[in-house]
């Protein structure tokens, strides 16, 4: 047995937890999630399959703790690992499958198979057969929070020059973007990029909000990789910064992996309760809307419209109704993509797949349900709160000559609030973000 | 020492093997870690797993199931048939007692439930998505529990055939912790840790969903 194969092996030892263990052996191979792949919607290959997938480690997983499996190997399908099947399980694990829980939820049993393919791509970084872009992307991040004064004083005068932007926006020659506000309420976490920031600080603007903008970018490579200590110190920079600011809460971008690696993961990489809530924006602009502190104009944005949910947002994290409530109130011709909510498709770029250029065709294939939703739906316009999947839209569209346009719920809603510099500063800005914005980063 | 005794005797081991397998799997599996969520909560767990439980099985709760119906109800009435059956094992010796209509109702389940899993084993052969993914494993376990459900019925039709239903029920008891029958024990598990994920998240249920908590 090679190192690297045992490497792997102790990997997905270390792994082996209830739930993990339950994925793995509950499963009877009906097959009844088939179809609720987007792979297999737009290609149906057996390789495409949720449960064939997760079959690739159930096989590995036997030869060391099934009796049957290691007596009759062919009984029972079990093969032991090899390099050549580790390279290929994690190649499948980074391309094919977008961890986007679709199968989970329509499966009779509720196998776990996003958790069986974050197995295989935790085996798959720890012997070095992660994507290199991911790799690289992690790093870059956790090297940037080792010494932020490196880039801090850049990094406050591109602020300086964005408030000033702020400020012809809005109409308040007040209006400002904190940074490092002490015992601020709300620790605001962009992406990087203005059109993150901008939006968000109009919309703080108007309600008046107590905030501050955080120096870090919200998104975490490290989670994509399954590589917990790297996915925990880019998380750290933010929590540490939360914590000396002393806000009450964490606001994440409009990015779906992000607002799932805070909200619902950090704490237990921690081990700890964090004394701050952790929320997405959309959530604080659902709240704002429901208190009536926006004042809005659903008129300016009059075109069909329709809301992508993004997994991690939605069937993963549980932010479903408050997108449909900002719609509501910021459109006039919203229109619903069936099927929606935790039913919806993926749109076939999550989980890291933007990120990685090797995987364009095949990115264009899985994310063919989506895009067949959306010219169903009629739309000319698709919302989306992440990043990864206005991107991945905006590639739909274009590849597929679709001609729908996509945006992101702030945007919109800046727009509904009819603000005097609107046309001049925004606009322009906020059309959705191009490859090389996300090159940059 | 009695043909219908040494069977008896025979099927009673073969269940205490079959439970002691079991019982040493699911040591094995409760001294695993359970990860503690330490997120704040934005539903009820507990109403997700009350769900899972329930509501979240029924054939027009998912996509899949709406669009396998069939094929779901199929799995659902022979694992009904399957645990009639277990039951009817435990009575066993005290058949005789039952009154004969009941028996002949008892039987028709039985033998309804032997076909559905007849149908899955064909369905097996037939369907290219499930053959790829089926294993000689698979194709003898459904075998095995056809078998054993056809024989509880003919066993409600004839009493004589009792050493007989011992015999596949014996051979039954013995492959069930070893070979994918094993996964009855994990079913509640899953099914609590998917319950748990998405009612913690107010996914699932549905009545969950719209909690604006900014």
């Amino acid at each position: 047995m090679s190192t690297k194969v045992e490497t792997a092996l102790e990997v997905l030892q270390k792994q082996l937890n209830q739930p993990l263990v339950a994925a793995l052996e509950v499963c009877a191979r009906c097959g009844i999630c088939t179809e609720a792949c987007h792979y297999y919607q737009a290609e149906p290959i057996e390789a495409h399959m949720p449960s064939m997938r997760a079959e690739q480690l159930r096989q590995v997983y036997r030869s060391g703790h099934d009796w049957l499996g290691r007596l009759f190997p062919a009984w029972t399908n079990t093969s032991p690992l090899t390099e050549e099947k580790l390279a290929a399980l994690a190649e499948m694990a980074f391309t094919r499958c977008s961890l986007c829980a679709r199968c989970t939820v329509n499966c009779p049993m509720g196998v776990d198979t996003p958790l069986m393919m974050s197995a295989l791509r935790a085996m798959g970084t720890a012997t070095g057969n992660a994507p290199e872009v991911l790799e690289m992307l992690a790093d870059a991040a956790i090297e940037k929070g080792r010494d932020p004064s490196i880039y801090l004083d850049f990094y406050l005068e591109s602020i300086q020059e964005m408030e000033k932007e702020l400020q012809q926006l809005t109409g308040n020659p007040q209006a400002r973007i904190p940074v490092q506000k002490k015992g601020a309420r709300k620790l605001y976490v962009a992406l990087a990029g203005a059109h993150t920031i901008l939006p968000a600080a109009a919309i703080f603007d108007a309600v008046d909000e107590d905030w501050t903008l955080s120096i870090f970018e919200a998104a975490n490579y490290g989670v994509f990789l399954n590589d917990a200590s790297r996915a925990k110190a880019i998380c750290k920079r933010i929590v540490d910064e939360a914590k000396e600011l002393g806000v009450e809460e964490i606001v994440i971008s409009e990015c779906g992996h992000a607002y799932y690696a805070m909200r619902w993961v950090a704490p237990n990489w921690f081990g700890e309760e964090f004394n701050f809530k952790v929320t997405s924006i959309v959530e604080v602009i659902a709240g704002y809307i429901q208190r009536g502190l926006l004042n809005l104009d659903p008129t300016a944005n009059p075109e069909p419209i329709t809301y992508h949910d993004s997994c991690n947002l939605g069937r993963k994290g549980g932010v479903l109704e408050e997108p449909r409530q900002i719609m509501k109130a910021v459109t006039t011709n919203f229109r619903e993509l069936t099927p929606n909510r935790e039913e919806a498709f993926c749109c076939g770029g999550g989980s890291g797949l933007v990120a990685n250029p090797d995987v364009f065709d095949l990115r264009m294939l899985a994310g063919k349900p989506k895009l067949d939703q959306v010219n169903r739906s009629g739309a000319s316009v698709v919302v989306a709160a992440c990043e990864n999947c206005r991107l991945q839209l905006g590639e739909l569209s274009s590849h597929y000559g679709a001609g729908f346009g996509v945006t992101a719920i702030a945007d919109l809603v800046v727009k509904a609030m009819r603000l005097p510099g609107a046309r001049q500063t925004l606009e322009a800005r906020m059309t959705s973000i191009s490859e090389s914005e996300l090159a940059e980063k | 020492m009695t043909f219908l005794f040494l069977t008896q005797l025979l099927a009673v081991l073969a269940a205490l093997f079959c439970i002691t397998l079991f019982t040493v799997r699911l040591r094995a599996f409760v001294r695993l870690a359970v990860p503690k969520d330490r997120s704040q909560p934005r539903g009820n767990p507990n109403a997700g797993v009350a769900y899972a439980l329930s509501l979240g099985m029924l054939p027009w709760a998912k996509e899949s199931t709406r669009r396998h119906a069939l094929a779901y109800l199929r799995g659902v009435g022979f694992h009904l048939a399957v645990f009639l059956v277990l039951g009817l094992f435990l009575l066993s010796p005290w058949l005789g007692l039952f009154p004969v209509p009941l028996r002949l109702g008892l039987a028709a389940l039985c033998g309804l439930g032997s076909l559905l899993a007849l149908m899955g084993f064909v369905s097996r052969f037939i369907e290219k998505s499930l053959k790829v993914l089926s294993t000689p494993d698979d194709y003898f376990a459904v075998l095995l529990v056809s078998l054993f459900l056809a024989c509880a019925a003919a066993l409600l039709l004839n009493l004589g055939l009792l050493p007989f239903f011992y015999l596949v029920s014996a051979l039954l008891f013995v492959y069930m912790p070893l070979g994918k029958i094993r996964h009855c024990i994990y079913f509640v598990f899953s099914r609590l840790f998917f319950g748990r994920f998405f009612g913690r998240r107010a996914v699932l249920p549905h009545s969950q969903q719209g909690k604006v908590v900014a």
